[in-house]
């Protein structure tokens, strides 16, 4: 189901663009240059960008972002963002901070 | 831990009304809104909502959410706010920060409503401070009491940006222009009309270059695009802003879904990633069911319906009610939700392109293009038209589910036909008295009330005007065109503000006669 992982596919070379020192990730201030950049590098999955660059892992975890780097990706690729699977849905569902994470039933 | 029988996630229109069918059927249910205010994005809806009666129509959104609390109240719901979810585990179990710390809940039904977060388009500049979301912008006027900027420039002209567009203006903002990529405005052209007439130029097929500024937006650049959304070279026009507000559409707030495990699928017809649902929004995993814009933007009239959908499901699942009572109860839901998702708008129609009503008459091409009803194009639908004395002019040409004004009009002139999504005309064997319900009742505020020969050479016009200060009797000014041009002198010659009306003033002004149809909005002189 997932044409996204054909990893023979040829996506050809990075080519500059004039827009590509615009930011993307406001929170980790990420550039759409670098994100196209690295779907060249072979960053084929938003996981991987988000490792990768840390895109979507700043304060707002991608409420901004992750709908732009998507198509970025997919632009990149050659198809469309709706074949991108989206980036692990994991717990703590909004930014907190460790202390607060690890003090656990104050009140119940 | 503590157990319930149903976690609500989401203190909005769906959430509050799944708690709602859920407790009266005699379940222990707690919902939790990471937000300091429930009500989701109703307590921020100021204006009269669409639909029949039975969809709270003409009520304000944020009426409509005290409603909502004070039943889910009455029924026992506890409603814990400044509650974020931070997590959905196997067998229900959520973790909720409250306050400094985790608190562990476990749910037999989970009930995701946690609705939908704006989307943002890019263009150099715009992560400068004075670019913000449209909902945000609504956020600092209606919760907060705050100007969001003086001089506005709005991108889309969906609902939400027609809607917050008005607001804004309201709150004393200066909306310099509507601009959208598409060909058509998006949203209903009522709400479009509103604003046009007002005086705020629409721009569609036009869409951001650039934003300007240091430290902050001063000012904005705006070009044509083609077809193919390309921009046109030699097309740009420069507005001086200190604020950009994005109405760019709506993503599902899915995560929390996709979590525990619920089977997803990226669907951009319900806006991007969404839990896999039945009809009534029972997702994969048994015992969670999603409601509202998580499972697929739509509006809050409908977020609603899917609410009490989802809240009798929760209470069929752990036996609160019998699945003939649970069959029962869907099927007047179902034909609630059918009847919202009916006329040009319904979701089935989105993205085609309508060229007639369902009474076979042309879609005014003006309204679709600069945002309101040409004079020549006006007098082609059929709650226009022309008599002697005092008469209703009702400005409604799309078919959308909504009758407010046909119980307004206590004398019965008014008359909508068999279906909600009639255009609305005027019954000739009856008489206007002016009253004006008809005014204040047309959540579009597309009725005027137009006497064409008022002597003296002169008419009078009376509209909906929500708008502060009110204007003075006798206060002169000019008439404005739809297009918001000012077309003639005016006076005003009453202004009408009772408590039926529900904030809409009713202001009655005096042009000369020949103005009498063309003449749509007061503007001090």
């Amino acid at each position: 189901m997932n044409t996204v992982v054909d990893r023979s596919k040829d996506i050809g070379p990075f080519i500059p663009a004039p827009d590509d020192d615009m930011i993307i990730c406001r929170c980790e201030e990420v550039t759409k240059g670098e994100i196209r950049k690295a779907v060249h590098a072979g960053m084929w999955t938003i996981t991987e960008i988000r490792r990768y660059l840390r895109s979507g892992m700043g304060l707002c975890q991608g409420q901004t972002c992750s709908r732009l780097v998507k198509g970025i990706v997919a632009r990149e690729l050659g198809v469309s963002p709706a074949e991108l699977e989206p980036a692990t849905a994991r717990s703590p569902m909004r930014p907190t901070e460790m202390k607060v994470f690890g003090n656990e039933e104050v009140s119940a | 831990m503590e157990r319930y029988d149903l976690i609500v996630v989401g203190a909005g229109p769906s959430g509050l009304s799944a708690s709602i069918e859920a407790a009266k059927r005699g379940m222990k249910v707690i919902v939790f809104d990471e937000n300091e205010k429930p009500g989701g994005q109703l307590f921020k809806q100021i204006h009269k909502f669409f639909g029949s009666k039975e969809h709270h129509a003409k009520i304000r959104g944020f009426k409509i959410g005290e409603e909502l609390l004070k039943e889910a109240d009455e029924l026992g719901v506890e409603v814990v706010l400044n509650a974020t979810v931070m997590g959905l585990y196997i067998d229900k179990e959520v973790t909720v920060r409250i306050g400094d710390g985790i608190n562990h809940y476990k749910g037999d039904t989970i009930i995701v409503a946690t609705g939908a977060a704006e989307n943002m388009v890019t263009f150099p500049g715009w992560t400068l401070p004075g670019v913000i979301g449209a909902g945000a912008a609504q956020t600092m006027m209606n919760l907060h009491g705050i100007k969001p900027g003086n001089r506005v420039l709005m991108l889309g002209t969906g609902n939400v940006g027609l809607v917050v567009s008005f607001q804004l203006i309201q709150a004393g903002c200066e909306v310099v222009a509507l601009v959208d990529a598409a060909p058509r405005v998006g949203g209903y052209g009522v709400h479009a009309a509103k604003v046009a007439r007002t005086g705020v130029p629409f721009y569609l097929s036009h869409t951001i270059k650039e934003a300007e500024g240091d430290e902050f937006i001063t000012g904005v650049t705006i070009h044509e695009v083609d077809s193919t959304f390309t921009p046109i070279p030699g097309t740009e026009k420069h507005f001086d802003v200190d604020t950009i507000c994005m109405a760019v559409g709506l993503s599902p707030m899915s995560q929390l879904l996709k979590m525990a495990g619920c089977e997803m699928e990226d669907n951009p017809k319900r806006g991007g990633q969404v839990p896999i649902i039945d009809d009534y929004g029972r997702t994969s995993v048994p015992g969670i069911i999603a409601a509202g814009d998580v499972s697929g933007i739509e509006e809050a009239s409908s977020a609603m319906i899917e609410g009490k959908m989802a809240g009798v499901c929760a209470a069929e699942y752990l036996g609160y009610c019998t699945e003939k009572e649970l069959e029962e109860t869907l099927k007047v839901l179902e034909n609630d939700l059918e009847s919202l998702r009916q006329g040009m708008f319904a979701p089935k129609n989105r993205g085609k392109q309508i060229e007639k009503t369902e009474e076979g008459i042309d879609i005014s091409t003006n309204l679709l293009k600069k945002g309101y009803v040409t004079d020549e194009e006006i007098e082609r639908f059929p709650g226009v038209t022309h008599k002697v004395g005092v008469h209703p002019v009702m400005e409604c040409t799309q078919n959308i589910p909504c009758n407010p004004c046909q119980d307004a009009c206590k004398k019965g002139c008014i008359s909508i036909g068999e279906n909600i999504t009639n255009l609305p005309f005027v019954k000739n064997d009856s008489e206007c008295i002016n009253c004006g319900m008809c005014v204040a009742s047309c959540s579009g505020q597309a009725i005027f009330l137009v006497d064409e020969d008022a002597g003296e050479g002169k008419a009078t016009v009376t509209l909906p005007y929500e708008f502060l200060p009110l204007p003075a009797v006798g206060t002169r000014g000019f008439g404005l065109s739809r297009e918001g041009k000012i077309v003639c002198d005016a006076e005003v010659l009453s202004v009408k503000s009772v408590p039926a009306f529900d904030h809409t003033n009713l202001l009655t002004i005096s042009v000369p006669k020949e103005y009498a149809m063309r003449a749509r909005f007061f503007k001090v002189g």
